[in-house]
């Protein structure tokens, strides 16, 4: 004889809960939604409600030279910074990790302060640093800034997946016959790339929105696109920038995806 | 497989200066021996057999293997086997990459990789699960892809971590055999880090017993049970009734004590609680002002007696080991 099966009561909490949680994503998302309403909104101004659907707001984003320049600016900095801040950031948390450094600490706060200071002091006391040491604005020392800021996310990322590594793998290799050369590159480095390459994404979308470190640094005709579309919006307020920032959240999310297709984010790190 | 003997000489190793994990610790481990290092934890056993794998550096002292003194050889060199108590699988690498690593690093032309792979695989039972990764394994099958991974190499010595401490107790038995029945068939010397001393008891050709750093007493299992020569190595291994109030401290195990009729007792007592263990019942039995532990083992029926019996206890002085103070 088969038993009936158990009714569930209404669970009053259950529901809030799931309540509570959709509230949240919505308050995430709607944002979002209302630039793409905006971006696809053809009166010449930004206004609600929406009087029709049209691309021509993305057309112009795509056909302004302006934009067009600042965007692959901004991609070539942000892939430039990604490297870089992979480089840095992975070397700097295995020697924190690993070395048997005196204030590790110390060494830890520091490296991770950029997060702590606000953009804008950071902005301004590298623009005065560059300007002082004579350096001036080139792009590579706006590409150091990005990445001084970037590094940060690298470092933290990089460093948690080092504090669950068990040193027990690296010992069966070498017992094996693998040199410590062949150690880092056999078994370190594949085991604490998802949290590098977790690090390095944030590093990317850091130095793409970057604003206002790069309002400093950037030298006219060499502005990045959230510089240019700052100016584009004292003057103009209209659907070009909603286009434009959803272009930006688009390829974003294409690095986001592309990386984690690549090498499998998702298992290692919640994104 | 060619197997070699290891010799520590005095070898001391301190933490941050002050903490003396080993203190002038001299073994002698014969070629094809299974040997186990046996004691609590924070003994020194595990520092010892890291000394003896390169991962740690003595403070003094020197480590040889198969008559060469190898202190100064780094790790990767000393082409041994070792298993861990975590397994330390490459969780990235299929099974047959992690068993095919040593060979790899030791520039084996692939199709020889390939063929001892498979050979070794095929030597712990686990032939088809070649492609899979650590994660989709069970304990009992990590610890047998850890084993081939270590035996693969053909190593002059195995180094064994606690490698079963992780397995439930079932399995742990069942690897016991394997392990030492693999250990005969390849002659290999083994030494084997424990704090269980039925597995030590179980498996090993010799034991040594340590504490705080130092080999309490080198033998064979039956002489370490039988006739421990410290206090400790009486009391760590198995249950022992400690008899330190005549002038010399003796030991005896509980099985050489006899339950008798109370007219042919050396002690009169009363039973205090009677634990039964299947194949035998473990009774403390209050007399002449302390407990004693009683082993009877049962052959036939289990024995009536039960908390609150009187009883008498006998046992032969030629039991009593003298213990060293």
């Amino acid at each position: 004889m088969s038993m009936p099966p158990n009714k569930q009561p209404f669970d009053l909490g259950k529901a809030a809960y799931l309540g509570l949680n959709l509230l949240l994503l919505a308050f995430l998302l709607a944002p979002i939604a209302i630039v793409l309403v905006f971006a696809l909104n053809p009166t010449p101004y930004i206004s609600f409600p929406p009087v029709g659907v049209t691309l021509h707001w993305f057309d112009k984003f795509f056909e302004t030279a302006d934009f067009m320049r600042s965007l692959w600016l901004s991609l070539w900095i942000a892939a430039c910074v990604l490297v870089l801040s992979v480089v840095i950031g992975g070397a700097c948390a295995l020697a924190l990790a690993r070395g048997n450094l005196p204030g590790r600490a110390f060494l830890t706060a520091f490296f991770m302060s950029p997060l702590m200071l606000p953009a804008i002091l950071t902005g301004l006391a590298l623009f005065q640093s560059y300007l002082l040491s004579g350096i001036g604005r080139p792009l590579w020392g706006l590409i150091m800034a990005h990445t001084l800021i970037a590094v940060p996310y690298v470092l933290r990322t990089t460093l948690a997946v080092l504090h669950n590594f068990d040193r027990r793998i690296e010992e069966a290799a070498s017992v094996l016959g693998a040199s410590p050369a062949r150690v880092f590159f056999e078994v370190t480095l594949p085991l604490i790339q998802p949290g590098v390459f977790a690090g390095g994404v944030f590093a990317f979308i850091v130095s793409f929105d970057q604003f206002p470190v790069s309002l400093f640094l950037v030298v006219p005709k060499g502005e990045t696109l959230p510089v240019v579309l700052f100016n584009y919006m004292k003057f103009d307020l209209d659907g070009a920038i909603a286009a434009a920032s959803m272009v930006s959240i688009l390829l974003a999310l294409a690095v986001v995806l592309a990386l984690e297709r690549l090498i499998g984010l998702k298992a290692y790190v919640k994104l | 497989m060619t197997s070699a003997t290891i010799k520590l000489d005095c070898v001391t190793k301190t933490f941050d200066g002050k903490v003396v994990a080993v203190d002038a610790v001299t073994l002698d481990i014969r070629a094809g021996e299974f040997f186990s290092l046996l004691g609590p934890s924070g003994c020194g056993k595990t520092t010892s057999l890291r000394m003896i794998a390169g991962f740690e550096m003595p403070d003094s002292g020197r480590v040889h293997v198969g008559g060469q003194d190898i202190t100064d050889v780094p790790v990767h060199r000393r082409d041994m086997g070792m298993v861990f108590q975590s397994y330390a699988l490459f969780p990235h690498r299929t099974v047959a990459e992690n068993v095919a690593f040593g060979l790899r690093m030791r520039d084996v032309p692939r199709p020889e990789i390939a063929k001892r792979v498979a050979a070794a695989l095929a030597q712990v039972a686990l032939t088809g699960l070649e492609e899979r990764r650590p994660g989709q394994l069970s304990g009992g099958q990590q610890q047998r892809v850890a084993l081939a991974r270590a035996l693969v190499i053909e190593p002059r010595v195995l180094l064994c971590d606690e490698p079963l401490g992780a397995l439930d107790r079932k399995l742990r038995q069942q690897m016991q055999f394997e392990l030492k029945e693999l250990q005969q068939r390849l002659g290999v010397t083994l030494v084997f880090v424990t704090h269980d001393q039925e597995e030590a008891l179980a498996m090993s050709d010799r034991i040594a017993v340590m504490n705080k750093g130092r080999v309490e007493q080198v033998g064979a299992p039956t002489e370490i049970y039988e006739r421990p020569r410290t206090r400790f190595v009486a009391d760590f291994i198995g249950e022992i009734n400690l008899l330190d109030d005549g002038p010399c401290p003796g030991a005896l195990r509980p099985e050489k004590i006899r339950l008798v009729p109370v007219a042919d007792a050396r002690l009169e007592g009363t039973v205090e609680t009677a634990n039964f263990l299947g194949g035998a019942t473990l009774y403390r039995v209050a007399a002449g002002g302390r407990t004693y532990l009683a082993r009877e083992t049962h052959s036939g029926e289990r024995s009536p007696r039960a908390a609150g019996d009187a009883v008498g206890l006998a046992w032969n002085d030629t039991d009593v080991v003298p213990l060293e103070s």
